[in-house]
């Protein structure tokens, strides 16, 4: 069945596809939209034309540091995993930044590495857990948690923009993974589920590796943040916001010691 | 005899190798209804692809891949088919149907570095010491 080029703004374009499409996707029709990031390789290009890799090294952590949006470009293949590499050389040469750029490609090629041997065995926990996790039985999210409503001003703002935009900074991925994984002893499969359904680089290996690496499943130890992380790398105006009794207002040893004793 | 190209979620643009190699015989993109319907994605995410599909395949078809891509070439009189490689377990059981019923060219994908046959780490520290050389 031949799907037709629609015509028209964006929107137009959106709702033109909303309508042809009903029933493969997630949203109801009236809340289907497009997301801000553009797809297709024009768009690709001038992204990675306007990346400048100066700076990414000591700010990536940041939620407002110098990250490249380029993802859900490389994902699909709009840019090639070597164009982007080499358009950086080329234009910026070697690098401490430069290096950090390729490394965090070089995840990008490990993960579709282990993919390749593992297939859908990604989805099985790769390894014992380092620490006390939850049963792992629930198929999906609270509702609570998955619509942002639970009064955690830095969790509800990251759902939010998820769900809003299609793309969340990968600090913000592992501080929900970790609130998910370990605060809420939820199991990793529903967090996976959730953020590949809405992630617009949302990638098998990437995804699932990566909540197994923050589950402790696919890593040494388990990953936590804790409130001062969160103001580090993602300021205090989440925190000024927030009214809720912070479960992250601790040091690690004592987040180990409520979270992880038998 | 002309080769068409299968377009799909891993590569979608014309820098596709499969497309780069055969860029003559047309392209297909199918948005897999069976797959859509149970994986419940974003719009979001349809539309991202939608938009990358619309800038490079020549047709994007809606239904069960395998058909359609079977279907598309018959209409358009294809003799082979050529699609990029890709290690997701569903892309290969669909080139294996595929291949049940029309000839199949598998064209490597782009890589950042070459992972050779047989190779196996667990850990990314020394996946990227041992191949990443060119990239330090």
């Amino acid at each position: 069945m031949i799907v037709q080029k629609f015509t028209g703004s964006r929107e137009e374009q959106a709702r033109g596809l909303a309508k042809r499409m009903v029933g493969m996707y997630c949203e109801k029709i009236e809340e289907a939209r497009e997301s801000a990031y553009v797809g297709g390789r024009k768009a690709g290009l001038e992204a990675l034309e306007g990346f400048r890799v100066q700076g990414y090294a000591d700010t990536r952590n940041k939620l407002n540091g110098n990250v490249s949006r380029l993802s859900f470009y490389v994902r699909h293949g709009v840019l090639g995993i070597r164009e982007v590499a080499e358009s950086v050389r080329e234009r910026f040469g070697k690098s401490y930044d430069a290096a950090k750029f390729w490394q965090e490609l070089g995840w990008r090629q490990f993960w579709r590495h282990l993919y390749g041997l593992w297939g859908d065995g990604i989805y099985e926990d790769r390894e014992a857990a380092k620490v006390l996790l939850g049963s792992g039985a629930e198929e999906e999210l609270p509702a609570e948690i998955a619509e942002g409503r639970t009064g955690l001003v830095c969790m509800d703002e990251t759902v939010r923009e998820l769900v809003g935009t299609g793309y969340i900074h990968n600090h913000a991925r592992m501080w929900f993974a970790s609130f998910v994984v370990h605060f809420q002893k939820l199991g990793w499969r529903a967090g996976e589920r959730f953020f590949y359904r809405h992630l617009l680089d949302g990638d098998p290996a990437s995804n699932a590796l990566s909540w197994q690496w923050v589950a402790s499943t696919f890593s040494h130890r388990a990953y936590l943040f804790n409130q001062e992380n969160i103001q580090e790398n993602g300021g205090k105006e989440w925190c000024a916001r927030c009214t809720a009794k912070c479960p992250f207002d601790a040091t690690y040893p004592e987040l180990e010691r409520r979270l992880f004793s038998k | 005899m002309k080769t068409g190209v299968w377009l799909h979620g891993d590569s979608l643009s014309k820098r596709d190798p499969a497309l780069r190699k055969h860029p003559g015989g047309g392209s297909v993109f199918v948005f897999d209804r069976p797959f859509l319907e149970k994986a419940g994605l974003s719009f979001k995410r349809i539309f991202f692809l939608y938009e990358c599909a619309v800038e490079v395949a020549e047709e994007m078809r809606m239904g069960e891949t395998v058909e359609e891509v079977v279907e598309w070439m018959r209409e358009q009189g294809l003799g082979r088919l050529a699609v990029t490689e890709s290690p997701s377990p569903r892309w290969r059981e669909t080139v294996e149907r595929l291949r049940q019923k029309v000839e199949v060219e598998v064209v490597p994908a782009e890589e950042l570095v070459e992972v050779p046959e047989g190779y196996r780490v667990k850990r990314f520290t020394p996946f990227w010491k041992d191949l990443g050389r060119e990239w330090v």
